[in-house]
């Protein structure tokens, strides 16, 4: 992360606690990106399994609980995934949320870094 | 205003805290290194750091494995409890062998079996089960916990130890300059 010209610039230890709390942000920014990929893809699959639900004419469906397929009626299946859909949506929503807060503070550590450091630190990902 | 690097250098868990240099000219002299062993030291310490985030990553996986797990555990024993509860049986595909399912009827269960380890299973009540599940379920959240705070201590070294390699080396740099225009001045 840090590149300089050979320059002299006194980092001070405040200077390394805020280049510390960068290095940190930049890793939860992308454990979020991951976690939120992750949510957005059990989101469809769960809206994939109720569009399913709505196609079929079967009264009892195969719903995996545990590790056994689990004969439960449609209706109750269908009020099973609504709840699961909440609780991802709700998770997604958390989850852009703190992406949010941490790009913000990302932001203003890099007013902070780059307007002592120059060009002789380089915070941005290729 | 920040706490004073040497407070702040301990250790956690046996990872030693790495070292904040004020002043790299200060550093080198005290440290009776010279710029290459200097780094060579760093670099060592940084390869060090490294190794253990990779064992924290791979515990942290296995408990980020064991918690849905366990919450699988709850969520069939919970089942088991709700058609009890409501004098039904519960029907179920199992699988007897991978890739083979046979029909089950579940009915008037008022226990389950626990793998515990170590070539025991125990037989419980499902609140029984349900409680010790529970424990289970918040112990490895606990463990994790600590584990992200372990790791976040250890990030911290990582970056303290990654900028002072940086630090060092431009300062070597920095002084090879300064010598370098000083002998083409004296001798032109």
């Amino acid at each position: 992360m840090q590149q300089g010209a050979g320059s002299e610039t006194v980092v001070t230890w405040e200077d390394q606690l805020n280049i510390n709390r960068f290095s940190k942000l930049n890793n939860r920014f992308h454990e979020i990106e991951d976690d939120i990929k992750a949510e957005k893809e059990r989101n469809e699959n769960l809206e994939d399994a109720s569009n399913e639900l709505i196609l079929t004419d079967e009264d009892v469906v195969r719903f995996q609980i545990g590790d056994v397929f689990a004969h439960v009626p449609r209706e109750e299946v269908e009020d099973r995934i609504e709840l699961m859909k909440e609780d991802t949506t709700k998770n997604l929503e958390k989850l852009e949320e703190e992406k949010e807060s941490v790009l913000a503070q990302m932001s203003e550590l890099k007013k902070v870094l780059y307007a002592k450091f120059k060009d002789s630190i380089n915070l941005e990902e290729d | 205003m920040a706490a004073s690097p040497s407070s702040a250098a301990t250790e956690r868990r046996g990872i030693p805290g790495a070292q904040f240099v004020e002043d790299v000219q200060t550093y080198l002299t005290q440290s009776g290194l010279d710029v290459s062993s200097a780094l060579a030291f760093l670099q060592e310490r940084l390869q060090q750091y490294k190794f253990v985030e990779m064992k924290l990553l791979a515990q942290q996986r296995d408990l980020q494995a064991k918690i849905p797990d366990i919450e699988k555990c709850l969520e069939i024993v919970a089942t088991l409890e709700a058609k009890k509860n409501a004098g039904e049986a519960l029907i179920a595909d199992f699988e007897v062998s991978e890739g083979i399912y046979s029909r089950a009827r579940v009915e008037d269960n008022d226990s389950v079996c626990l793998w515990l380890g170590a070539n025991v299973m125990l037989e419980y009540s499902c609140e029984e089960a349900t409680d010790l599940l529970q424990k289970n379920l918040q112990n490895a959240k606990a463990s994790l916990e600590v584990l992200l705070t372990d790791l976040q201590f250890l990030r911290d070294q990582v970056t303290i130890t990654q900028v002072t390699i940086a630090r060092v080396y431009n300062w070597d740099v920095h002084q090879r300059r300064i010598r370098s225009t000083a002998s083409a001045s004296t001798d032109p």
